[in-house]
């Protein structure tokens, strides 16, 4: 069975400067990637990429179809929910209506009522909020809004971007068990970027290191996590 | 007191006039978070081609629905051929274009139908009511405006593509990370907004009459509204329509400097005064972000 994203030689450049030469990486079904490299290593870039929002070359198969030349929008449509670093809250809008955004995708206003319960359920914070401005919320509720408006459109795979960034240790624990949770009971698929590579391999089950555009090692979590030597050098902990 | 009642009356028969204007300029700002300069320019356009079928001898219950739909379709036909290809260029860029795009409306209409000043018939009759203090067709332009506004309100409220519309507007990254198509909603923002601006061409051509430049200081006054209930409430901006007329004619009435030559220049001044003390409007939503 072939994997859920494949990705080959995928190079990206804003203007005319190059920032991605050409990475190799994939999703397996219902599994976990990571992505973790330092500040400016192309990872947010490879995100973007992916989505169609930047110009870029290479070979992106998704789920059998090669998106590569998509519109982002014929992504999402396909079945990729990205949360994007800074988390891309419509702020002048409701809790709920954020929600239902992220269910424009779909039909059937029976099913997208069930999930709008299911996001409170997942995010009993945002229940109590559903009328209030988006704008309102604090970071931590609004990173938890973007999951929740990424799981309205019942993706295959989630694209993460540092989704720990600003928030306090407790919800980002908080939010990481959910994503587990998400992972392990609806098999959705992740591409998750971080700068806490700690958080991020407890979550993962394969990790790519990325290095100045380039994928430096890549591996089962458990190889990455057994070398010493990277550890020390690129993981920091 | 009859003359202030009678001033406060006619302040809001010609605010009705303001107030669909401020409408149609906040239901494009609602779309595209930009102010279309040509928004008056495609409203007087739209009432010839209404003229034009009229003198052809359909009746009005043919024309006002054909003028809408074809006012639709001009509108999306500006977005996709020239609106949509600028992008997210910068503020100027489409202040320029818009700038461009009145001159531009305002020379074909002078080119296709002359400068002549033209009646244009009311589509509710000549009378009027409570001792000719207001005439049908005021009371008509106004119960019409609050109709229309009513059914955008609801559009925008409660279905999905209204909910579409305004995250498309707001933040069109994430309006395309969630699937939705932020050029065809543009596209339909501008189709809107010309159609709601032919329906206050038609209302208002009968009072003001129909020639090529009949839009020049109702736009004013209409910004003047809009900005004076706010840009991001299209009630607020109807609310700021009338409230422009009936500030305009007491200030008239009862200012003696003032009189009627410089009446436009309250329009302005009420601008400046609410950008001042009051950017988001009397009615405006502040919208909070928290970092």
């Amino acid at each position: 069975m072939t994997a859920l994203l494949n990705v080959t030689k995928l190079s990206a450049s804003y203007g005319d400067f190059r920032v991605l030469h050409g990475i190799d990486l994939t999703v397996e079904r219902g599994g976990v990637t990571a992505l973790l490299g330092a500040n400016g290593a192309g990872k947010t870039t490879t995100l973007r990429a992916l989505c169609g929002m930047i110009k870029h070359s290479g070979d992106v198969v998704f789920d059998g179809v090669d998106i590569a030349r998509c519109a982002t929008e014929d992504i999402a449509r396909l079945g990729i929910a990205h949360v994007p670093e800074g988390r891309g809250t419509f702020i002048a809008l409701t809790v709920e209506e954020n929600l239902r955004c992220g269910a424009m995708t779909r039909k059937g206003r029976a099913s997208i009522d069930d999930d709008i319960e299911r996001a409170y359920h997942w995010f009993p914070r945002l229940k109590e909020r559903c009328g209030q401005q988006a704008g309102t919320l604090s970071g931590g509720e609004q990173q938890m809004l973007a999951v929740a408006r990424a799981l309205m459109l019942r993706p295959k795979l989630m694209l993460l971007d540092e989704p720990s960034f600003g928030l306090a240790p407790i919800i980002v624990s908080e939010l990481f068990s959910i994503l587990r949770k998400v992972n392990e009971q609806e098999g959705v698929g992740m591409l998750i970027v971080e700068q806490n590579a700690a958080l991020a391999l407890e979550l993962a089950r394969q990790a790519f290191l990325i290095e100045t555009g380039r994928i430096l090692i890549s591996g089962s979590v458990t190889e990455i996590r057994d070398n010493e030597s990277i550890r020390a050098a690129y993981l920091g902990y | 007191m009859e003359l202030l009642i009678q001033q406060l009356v006619s302040g809001v028969a010609t605010g009705g006039i303001y107030a669909c204007m401020a409408l149609s300029i906040v239901m494009i700002y609602q779309a595209i978070h930009h102010l279309n300069f040509a928004q008056g320019e495609m409203a007087m356009f739209s009432t010839f081609i209404a003229w034009q079928l009229l003198q052809w001898g359909l009746p009005y219950w043919i024309v006002i629905p054909l003028t809408v739909a074809i006012s639709f379709s001009g509108g999306i036909a500006i977005e996709r051929i020239v609106i949509g290809p600028l992008g997210e260029a910068a503020v100027l860029s489409h202040a320029v274009v818009f700038i461009g795009l009145y001159a531009v409306i305002n020379s074909l209409a002078s080119f296709i139908w002359d400068f002549t000043t033209r009646p244009f018939p009311s589509p509710f009759g000549a009378g009027s009511q409570f001792g000719n203090l207001i005439s049908n067709q005021q009371i008509g332009m106004i119960a019409v405006t609050l109709l229309v506004l009513a059914l955008l309100y609801a559009f925008f409220r409660y279905t999905r593509v209204g909910l579409a519309m305004r995250a498309a507007a707001e933040n069109p990254t994430s309006a395309r990370l969630a699937g939705i198509r932020v050029g065809l909603m543009a596209a339909l923002g501008w189709g809107m907004a010309a159609a709601v601006g032919s329906i206050a061409g038609v209302l208002i051509a009968p009072i003001v009459f129909l020639e090529p430049n009949m839009m020049l200081s109702i736009l004013l006054y209409g910004f003047a509204g809009a900005v004076l209930g706010g840009l991001s409430n299209p009630a607020g901006a109807v609310a700021g329509g009338f409230a422009v007329g009936v500030i305009e004619n007491l200030a008239g009435t009862y200012v003696p400097v003032i009189g009627s030559e410089l009446k436009l220049p309250i329009a302005l001044l009420l601008i400046v005064i609410v950008l001042v003390f009051r950017p988001t409007g009397l009615f405006g939503r502040t919208i909070v972000q928290r970092v």
